[in-house]
């Protein structure tokens, strides 16, 4: 990682916000917590950045996220988590058939709703790497767990998932 | 090695996140074992699935230079969930711009209901963009925006002389807007309203 500058606030929020969004969405379903979790994230970055070390900026950046998020839920004393996702329709471009567009709908559908019924740290495992494109070693450095322990949560998390997806989707 | 130390290798296989030596092994297992390589295509599976997962849009307002824009509007109407509402509060705290920006739009409201001769079902006439449409529509729909506020001053002036107000202000050009579209409440940078 070649994160020799501090960035300024404004430059996180433009180059990070979206993958943040994108976690907090994956990992509640719903948007408004999602932005919810956004904001508080800007807002401890911006009050942590003077603090800032250069470093592994995203270790630090996706630490923060992640208790922000886990703060959250505290805070919230959550919903069910089976709550049902509201889908992701807003996200689709407009130039697939209908066909594909729904297919890919229920496809996102079914696989939000399956991350839902994952214990949380497989979920997070799962979302920071295949949602978030974090490496296992900046996985382990954001949730402070050994990196084989990454490699198993992952891998387990995935083969929950397995078994809650119906195939052919 | 047991066999779940052995499976797990099939993710980190996948997200190249093994040694050559590693990576080696896993190749022979699965050249070697039907199950497998059954097990293996099925984690592959899942991973593409997520993979492919659509990567959200962050709603505009929360970045940066993103600053409430027609939630404003909504929020003086009241049309907000409470979580918004909750949001644009914290917002309007700490952000000059839309500070004013409510304001003006607090003042433009004010101002229309205030407007001698106008009943308020005239206002009926004026074509509202819908909702979805608005965000796209903002650049065109700055000639209609002008139009209805020849009539809207039309109305409010009697009609009969055309009215040469100029329309720089910016209170008045929310006046304007406001009142042709309710819910709007951005002013585009560079766009320049006035009468003829
Ligand atoms: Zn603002």
């Amino acid at each position: 990682m070649a994160d020799e500058f501090t960035p300024s606030w404004e430059d996180v929020a433009q180059r990070y916000g979206r993958k943040i969004y994108n976690f907090a969405y994956r990992l509640t379903g719903n948007p408004d917590d999602a932005a919810d979790l956004v904001q508080e994230v800007l807002l401890r970055v911006r009050k942590g950045l003077s603090g800032y070390r250069p470093g592994s900026f995203e270790g630090w950046l996706w630490r923060i996220t992640r208790n922000a998020f886990l703060d959250g839920v505290r805070r919230k004393s959550r919903r069910p988590e089976t709550t049902l996702p509201e889908g992701d329709h807003h996200a689709l471009g407009s130039s697939p058939s209908p066909d594909e567009v729904l297919a890919s709908v229920r496809l996102s559908d079914n696989v939000q709703a399956a991350l839902l019924k994952l214990p949380y740290a497989f979920r997070e495992a799962v979302v920071l790497c295949d949602v978030v494109g974090l490496t296992y070693d900046e996985i382990a450095d954001a949730t402070d767990i050994p990196v084989g322990t990454v490699r198993s949560r992952i891998h387990r998390g995935r083969k929950m998932l397995r078994g809650l997806l119906t195939w052919p989707v | 090695m047991n066999p779940l130390g052995r499976e797990e290798l099939f993710s980190a296989f996948l997200d190249g996140e093994l040694t050559t030596k590693e990576a080696k092994f896993v190749n022979e297992i699965l050249a070697g074992e039907e199950e497998a390589m059954e097990e293996f295509h099925g984690i592959q599976q899942v991973r593409k699935a997520l993979r492919m997962l659509p990567d959200l849009e962050i709603p505009g307002w929360l970045l940066p230079d993103g600053h409430l824009g027609e939630q404003l509007s909504s929020y003086l109407d009241g049309e907000l969930s409470a979580a918004e509402q909750r949001r644009v509060s914290d917002h309007v705290i700490g952000c000059a711009d839309c500070r004013a920006e409510l304001h003006d739009l607090d003042r433009a409201r004010i101002a229309v209901r205030s407007l001698p001769g106008v009943e308020t079902g005239q206002f009926d006439q004026i074509p509202v963009i819908p909702r979805s449409r608005r965000r796209r529509a903002v650049a065109v729909g700055s000639i209609g925006i002008a139009a209805a506020v020849a009539v809207i001053l039309g109305l409010a002036f009697g009609g009969q002389q055309q009215p040469t107000i100029s329309l720089d202000d910016l209170t008045t050009q929310h006046i304007a807007r406001a009142s042709a579209e309710p819910g709007f409440a951005v002013f585009p940078a560079g766009i320049e309203i006035s009468a003829p």
